[in-house]
C-alpha cells in the first residue's frame, strides 16, 4: 500500500516549536511530529508561565482579586475587568447605575478594538510582514492614551469597581474619543483593506488554511472570532445579552468559510462595529453617578453558584462564581476562550504544512497568560 | 487559464496599491515621541506609585494610621507603623514603607483612606539594578519634598 | 418546542426532575448533619437565568455522566467548562460541568456530580466532547480527580512531576 507522501509515518522526527518562538506570541510549546515538512501530530504544551489565579482568588477578599483580572488577557484586560465585577454583582446583588455601565461599555469597546489591531499587527508579523504592525501601533496608541486618561494606566487595567468604575469620564476623553471614531474609520479601507485584505500574499498565505468545521467548534466548545469565522452566530452579548449591550444597534459578523481568511474577515468587520457601539454610547450617555451607593466595604455574598459570561475580543469568558458567605469566594472558575479555542490546534493541524501551521495559529489569536491563568 | 492571468494582475495591481499606501505615508509627518528629547506630560490620572499627602498647613502627613491602606492591599506591599506623642489626639506616622516590587498599582489603598493621606504620584521614570531602590520610604520621600 | 425544553426531555430520560431543594449549598447549611448523612440524591431543576447564569442545575452521579454528556450532545450543545469544588467537610469533590448552546439565548446547563476525596473516580466524556479534554486534565492537575480511560490524563498547567493538588482546600504552598 502506497500512502500519499505527507501520510507516510514511517519516518518522523519530533520538533520543538517554542517555548520562546515569536511565532506563538508567549510561552506556548507545541510539540510537532513532523514527516518532513507536514505535521503528522501537534500536541501544546501549555504551563509556562502558569501562576494558579483560581487559588489566589480563594486566598483575598472579592475585590483583591480585581487586579489580577487584568493579567491574564493583558490584551483585552477591561473585558477580564468588566466580566470579574459582572460575576460578583450578580453573586451580592448590587445595582449599577446606568452611567457607569456605559462606561464600561465605552472603555471595553474601545479595548476591544485596540485588542484587535494587535492582533491585527502581530498576525501580519507571523506571516513577515513589518509594516503593518507599525501602523496598528499608531492607532492603537491613540486608544491607550485615551484609556490611560480614565482609567490611568495603559495595559494592566483595575478600572472596574463593584457597583461601577474607578472614576468618571471627562469631556476630553469624550471629544478625543470622537475624533479617534472619525480617525479610525477614515483609516480603515486604506491603510487596513486596501494595504494588507486585498493584499494577494496574504490571501494566498491564508485562504484555505486551517479548517475548523462548525460541528469541530462544537465538540470543543470554541467561541469568538473562531467560531464566527465557522458560521457560527455566537456572541455573548446577543445571545445572553449583560450590562447594556441590548440597547445598541450592533451586527454579529458571521463568515462561514471556516478558513483563515474567515477569522480575519470577522476580526476586522468587529472593529467597525465596535466603533459603532461606542459612537451610540457616547450618543446617549445618560448623567448621573458612576458608583453605586451603599456598596458594603466586605462583601459577603449569599451560598450558591453563580456563572456569568462576557464577551471578550478572543470569546467567551465564564466566572463560575461559588461563595458560601464567607468574605472570600469559596471558589473562582475562570473559564478563559483560548484555552478552549486553542485544544482544537491538535486536530486541525494533522496534515498540514508547518508555514500553514504558523499562519493557522496566528489567526486562533492566543494570549498564552491568558490560557495558563 | 484565464484564472492564472487574472491572478497576476489583480495581484500585481494589490501590491502597487500597497506600495503607493507605504510610500505617502513616508512623506506624512512623524507620530513617534523622542523619548529623552521630548517628555510626555502624565494625564491627571496617572497611576504612578504612590506617596503621602503633606498637611497643608504643619506639612506632616495627613495619615492617622488606620491602617486602611495596609488592609486593603492584595499583595501586602505596605506596611506602617505609627505611635501616639504626647499631647496629641491623633496617631502621628512614624513609617510607612512601600515595596513597589510587589505593587500592581491597582488603587485599593488610596480608595480605603478615608483621611486624604494617599494619591499617586507622577512618576514613571522608575528603573534601577537594584531591587532595594524599589522599597520606598514614603516618610523620607516627604520630608526631602517639603 | 424549544430548545430549553427539548434539552429539559433529553435530560429527563437520564436524570428525573425533582421539585425538591437539592443540597447545594452545603458549607454552613449542613452544619449540624454529620458529614455521611448528607445524600446528595441525583435530580435536575430548573432555576432563574437572571440569578445564576444558568437555566438548569442538574446533579447527578458519577455513573450518569456519560449518559448527561450524550444527551446534551444530541441537543446540539457545546462543552463551556469543567471545574472542581472541593467540599472537605463531607470529604467529597464535586465537578460541576457547564454546557451551553450557541444559537438558543439563554440556555445553561450545569451538571454537578460529587464523589468522594479519597478515589475521586469519575468516567471521561471526552470521547462525546472532545473540549473535555483539556478541561478534564485540568482538573486532574488541580484536585487530583482521576478521568478513568481518559486517552492523556496527564498534568496540564503544572510542572510533570508535580506531586500536589493545589486547589483542594488542605493544600498549602
Amino acid at each position: 500500500m502506497t500512502l500519499p507522501v505527507h501520510l507516510r509515518h514511517d519516518e518522523t522526527f519530533v520538533l520543538n516549536l517554542g517555548p520562546q518562538h515569536p511565532a506563538t506570541h508567549g510561552v506556548l510549546r507545541v510539540k510537532l511530529t513532523m514527516d518532513g515538512e507536514y505535521i503528522v501530530k501537534a500536541e501544546p504544551v501549555l504551563g509556562y508561565i502558569h501562576r494558579m489565579h483560581e487559588k489566589l482568588a480563594e486566598a483575598g477578599t472579592y475585590p483583591q482579586f480585581m487586579p489580577n483580572t487584568a493579567r491574564m488577557d493583558y490584551l483585552h484586560a477591561l473585558a477580564f475587568n468588566h466580566g470579574y465585577a459582572l460575576a460578583v454583582e450578580k453573586a451580592a446583588g448590587i445595582e449599577v447605575p446606568e452611567r457607569a455601565e456605559y462606561i464600561r461599555v465605552i472603555t471595553v469597546e474601545l479595548n476591544r478594538i485596540a485588542s484587535h489591531l494587535l492582533w491585527w499587527a502581530a498576525f501580519l508579523l507571523d506571516l513577515g510582514g513589518f509594516t503593518p504592525l507599525l501602523y496598528a501601533f499608531d492607532d492603537r496608541e491613540q486608544i491607550i492614551d485615551l484609556l490611560e486618561r480614565v482609567t490611568g494606566s495603559r495595559l494592566t487595567y483595575c478600572y472596574m469597581r463593584f457597583g461601577g468604575v474607578y472614576n468618571d469620564i471627562d469631556d476630553e476623553f469624550i471629544t478625543g474619543t470622537r475624533d479617534f471614531i472619525t480617525r479610525l474609520r477614515s483609516r480603515m479601507p486604506r491603510m487596513y483593506h486596501d494595504l494588507v485584505t486585498h493584499n494577494i500574499i496574504l490571501i494566498k498565505r491564508i485562504k484555505d488554511i486551517g479548517f475548523i468545521s462548525e460541528e469541530q467548534c462544537r465538540r470543543y466548545g470554541a467561541t469568538g472570532p473562531v467560531a464566527r469565522g465557522s458560521g457560527i452566530n455566537y456572541d455573548v452579548r446577543k445571545n445572553e445579552p449583560y450590562s447594556v449591550y441590548q440597547e445598541f444597534d450592533f451586527d454579529v459578523p458571521v463568515y462561514s468559510e471556516c478558513d483563515s481568511m474567515a477569522r480575519y474577515m470577522v476580526r476586522m468587520d468587529e472593529i467597525e462595529q465596535s466603533l459603532r457601539i461606542i459612537e451610540q454610547a457616547l450618543d446617549k450617555l445618560p448623567d448621573g453617578p458612576v458608583m453605586a451607593k451603599k456598596v458594603p466595604k466586605i462583601l459577603k455574598p449569599g451560598l450558591g453558584y453563580h456563572y456569568s459570561a462576557v464577551e471578550t475580543a478572543r470569546g467567551s469568558l465564564g466566572h463560575m462564581l461559588v461563595c458560601n458567605g464567607d468574605k472570600n469566594p469559596y471558589k473562582l472558575k475562570l473559564r478563559s476562550p483560548t484555552f478552549s479555542n486553542l485544544s482544537l490546534y491538535g486536530e486541525v493541524a494533522e496534515g498540514m504544512l508547518l508555514a500553514d501551521a504558523l499562519a493557522f495559529m496566528g489567526s486562533l489569536d492566543l494570549v498564552i497568560p491568558e490560557i495558563d491563568r | 487559464m484565464s484564472g492564472y492571468w487574472n491572478d497576476i494582475l489583480v495581484g500585481s495591481k494589490s501590491l502597487v496599491t500597497g506600495l503607493m499606501i507605504t510610500a505617502r505615508e513616508f512623506f506624512k509627518p512623524v507620530v513617534t515621541e523622542q523619548y529623552p528629547y521630548d517628555v510626555p506630560e502624565m494625564t491627571p490620572l496617572f497611576r504612578g506609585h504612590v506617596e503621602l499627602i503633606a498637611n497643608e498647613e504643619t506639612g506632616a502627613p495627613n495619615c492617622i494610621v488606620c491602617m486602611a491602606c495596609q488592609r486593603a492591599c492584595p499583595s501586602d506591599c505596605i506596611t506602617l507603623a505609627g505611635e501616639k506623642k504626647e499631647g496629641e489626639k491623633k496617631k502621628s506616622l512614624t513609617q510607612y514603607q512601600l515595596d513597589f516590587t510587589k505593587c500592581s498599582l491597582c488603587g485599593s489603598c488610596v480608595e480605603a483612606c478615608n483621611f486624604n493621606a494617599l494619591q499617586f504620584s507622577k512618576e514613571y521614570n522608575l528603573c534601577s539594578f537594584n531591587k532595594d531602590d524599589f522599597i520606598i520610604d514614603l516618610v523620607k520621600r516627604l520630608e526631602d519634598q517639603n | 418546542m424549544s430548545v430549553i425544553e427539548s434539552v429539559k426531555a433529553a435530560i429527563e430520560k437520564v436524570v428525573p426532575f425533582s421539585e425538591t431543594v437539592i443540597p447545594a449549598d452545603p458549607a454552613g447549611e449542613g452544619e449540624e448533619q454529620q458529614p455521611d448523612q448528607v445524600v446528595h440524591s441525583a435530580g435536575a431543576k430548573e432555576v432563574d437565568f437572571a440569578k445564576t447564569g444558568c437555566s438548569l442545575d442538574v446533579l447527578c452521579t458519577a455513573e450518569q455522566i456519560l449518559d448527561v454528556a450524550h444527551a446534551l450532545d444530541g441537543e446540539q450543545l457545546f462543552i463551556e467548562s469543567i471545574a472542581g469544588v472541593d467540599w472537605p467537610k463531607e470529604d467529597q469533590i464535586e465537578v460541576v460541568y457547564t454546557f451551553s448552546h450557541f444559537q438558543d439565548s439563554d440556555v445553561r446547563v450545569m451538571v454537578r456530580l460529587r464523589v468522594p476525596r479519597s478515589e475521586p473516580k469519575v468516567p471521561t466524556i471526552s470521547k462525546v466532547f472532545s473540549g473535555a479534554d483539556w478541561h478534564e486534565r485540568e482538573t486532574y492537575d488541580f484536585y487530583g480527580v482521576e478521568f478513568t480511560d481518559h486517552p492523556n490524563l496527564i498534568r496540564i498547567l503544572l510542572p510533570e512531576d508535580a506531586d500536589f493538588y493545589p486547589l483542594r482546600k488542605d493544600y498549602m504552598p
